[in-house]
Formats: structure tokens, C-alpha cells, sequence
């Protein structure tokens, strides 16, 4: 049917460059989005941008599909692409490892595509953690979370513990200085380290739901919401990066 | 935990090998190094009707895991 009219024809939703890209992916890797999925990406990513957090980050996955062909893409880029190993679940909430043998390959190297005082990881969890589990790299030197209960143990380079009320929800690690390390869940700064920087990034690739010592170890169990991996954040960018962390999970009916 | 039992020959055949573009078999050895391979329930859908369908024919056991690393990690 033709339209004489422009504004009679249907117009469909509107998205960002960026998200339409990170569909594109999805879609060519043979997974698919909700509506509603594509529109809690679209303003996490325009929220993103508003708040200058969207520069900084290398790596994106926000765990959307409910398949390992979505879970896998990065919405930041085409670099780093995921791959899962055996026994993850994959959800609408997010993906589960199985905490004995899973675990998720960013491809991701530090050393390769860091600088090394400038640093972020983050991981939105679900549900509580257990007994030693983590995400990250120690081989041979360390960027990572190992949790154990509500006690988070956080290193980029140097060491430094928090102890949170739990271990859900945001918890993001951040070194923006050879000698400022912060810890953060919810937004909120847990615990600043400011032992010296003396060692280089690992050069090797990040892991979640386990951490990568050459072979994984510390496999964890809990559900995860979204990664990312990137330069590091300030305080006010990692509260920003909360807030529009959690309206995208609210959207998507899975925030704790 | 329940997982399929692996000789070391299967091991060798199975371990690092992609059976989706984005997904790989990964086993686990236990307290007395025997090989486990442990798939989720969409794992055992990915595989039913390919060339590692076989997997699914391995006998099975309770995986007993080595010691939990320390905690805090030692640096």
C-alpha cells in the first residue's frame, strides 16, 4: 500500500547507532532480542553517553537473549566477542555457570589493551556468591574479585578487601592511579587502596564466572547480569554507571 | 554433582572443541583425577543432534572436587 503521506506510516522504534550495531551482531550470530530487551540496551547505551562512561569502556556484555549467540557479543564493539564454555544456563535474567567446570572468555588481555593505571571491571550478580568463586585473571599478576560470602577480595595490581552487606547486585573495581585502587558495589565506594602500582597488567585473557590462573579456577555459581571491562572510572562515573546499570535491569525486570 | 565420566583418550577428544560458534567442552578432573564433563541442560539440547551426541552415552558419577582454593587468594 502506498502512503501519500509520511506521517501515516508506521514508524518503529528509534535506536542509537551503537545499539543498532550490537543487534546486528546478535542477530548475524544467530540469537535474537525482545523489544523490550532492545529498548533497555538502547537507553543503557544513551545513558552511557550522557554520562561520558561510554569512552572508556572496551567491553560491554549485558547478558541479553536468554542464548549463548547474544551473550556473547560485546555492545561496545565487534572486538571480544565472548565464548562460553559447558554447563552455563541462559536465562532472560542473565546466565548462570555452573560453579565447577564454566566459564566465559572475553578474549580480553589487560596488558594488550590497557594502560596500566587505568583500569575497570565490573560484574552484576543476582544472586549471592559463595565460597571463593570470582571473575578475572591472577597468571602472573592479578586483575580480579574473588568473593567469598559477603567479603569481596579486589586486586588490579595491588591488593585490597572490602566487606560489603552482600555480594549482589554492582561490584565494580576501578584503578585510575599507579596508587588509587577503589572498590565499589551499588555505586557505592567500599575500600581505597593506595599500595603502589609496581607490577604490569596480566597478559592474559579475562574470564567470568571463573577466574583464569592459565587453567580456571575459583568457578563460580552465581547468576550474572552484565560485565564490562574498560578504562578506569571515577567516583561520580562509576555512581552514573550504577544508575543507568540498574534502570536497565529494572527495565528488564531483573534488578536486585 | 552428577557429571559424565571421561577416559583420557575421550578427554583428548572432547576438551577445547567448539560444538556451538560461541560455546566449548571444558572438563574438570576430580580429588583423584578422573575426567568429568558437565553439560547444562541447553548444552545437552546443542549436542543431541550433532557428532558429539556420544558424550551423552558416557557413564555418569558424583564428581568429587579438590580442596576450594584459599581464601583470601594467596598472592
Amino acid at each position: 500500500m502506498l502512503f501519500p503521506f509520511g506521517f501515516l506510516q508506521a514508524q518503529g522504534p528509534t535506536y542509537d547507532a551503537d545499539a543498532l550495531a550490537f543487534f546486528a551482531r546478535v542477530t548475524a550470530a544467530g540469537g535474537s532480542l525482545t523489544l523490550t530487551e532492545k529498548s533497555a540496551v538502547n537507553t543503557l547505551v544513551l545513558s552511557m553517553k550522557a554520562n561520558s562512561i561510554w569512552t572508556p569502556m572496551k567491553a560491554i556484555y549485558p547478558m541479553v537473549g536468554a542464548s549463548a549467540a547474544a551473550c556473547a557479543q560485546n555492545l561496545k564493539s565487534s572486538s571480544f566477542t565472548g565464548t562460553f564454555s559447558s554447563g552455563w544456563t541462559f536465562a532472560s535474567t542473565g546466565v548462570t555457570p555452573n560453579g565447577t567446570s564454566a566459564f566465559m572468555n572475553t578474549g580480553l588481555s589487560p596488558f594488550v589493551q590497557m594502560s596500566n593505571f587505568s583500569f575497570h571491571h565490573s560484574v552484576y550478580t543476582r544472586t549471592l556468591y559463595g565460597t571463593s568463586q570470582g571473575i578475572g585473571i591472577f597468571s602472573p599478576t592479578r586483575v580480579d574479585m574473588i568473593v567469598s560470602g559477603s567479603t569481596i577480595y579486589s586486586n588490579i595490581g595491588s591488593a585490597g578487601t572490602a566487606t560489603a552487606t552482600n555480594s549482589i547486585s554492582l561490584l565494580l573495581a576501578s584503578r585510575t592511579t599507579a596508587t588509587l585502587n577503589k572498590l565499589y558495589t551499588r555505586g557505592i565506594l567500599r575500600n581505597t587502596d593506595a599500595t603502589l602500582l609496581s607490577v604490569a597488567l596480566p597478559n592474559a585473557n579475562y574470564y567470568i564466572g571463573a577466574e583464569n590462573q592459565v587453567t580456571p579456577n575459583f568457578y563460580s555459581n552465581t547468576e550474572i547480569a552484565l560485565s564490562s571491562l574498560g578504562d578506569g572510572l571515577n567516583d561520580t562515573q562509576v555512581s552514573d554507571f550504577y544508575t543507568a546499570v540498574q534502570a536497565f535491569q529494572t527495565t528488564l525486570s531483573r534488578n536486585v | 554433582m552428577i557429571g559424565y565420566i571421561l577416559t583420557n583418550e575421550e578427554y583428548n577428544q572432547v576438551q577445547g572443541q567448539f560444538y556451538t560458534p560461541e560455546q566449548f567442552f571444558n572438563c574438570v578432573a576430580d580429588i583423584n583425577g578422573v575426567w568429568y564433563l558437565f553439560l547444562s541442560t541447553q548444552d545437552k539440547e546443542d549436542i543431541l543432534n550433532t557428532s558429539w551426541n556420544w558424550i551423552l552415552t558416557l557413564p555418569e558419577g558424583e564428581y568429587i572436587a579438590p580442596p576450594a582454593p584459599p581464601f583470601p587468594p594467596v598472592v
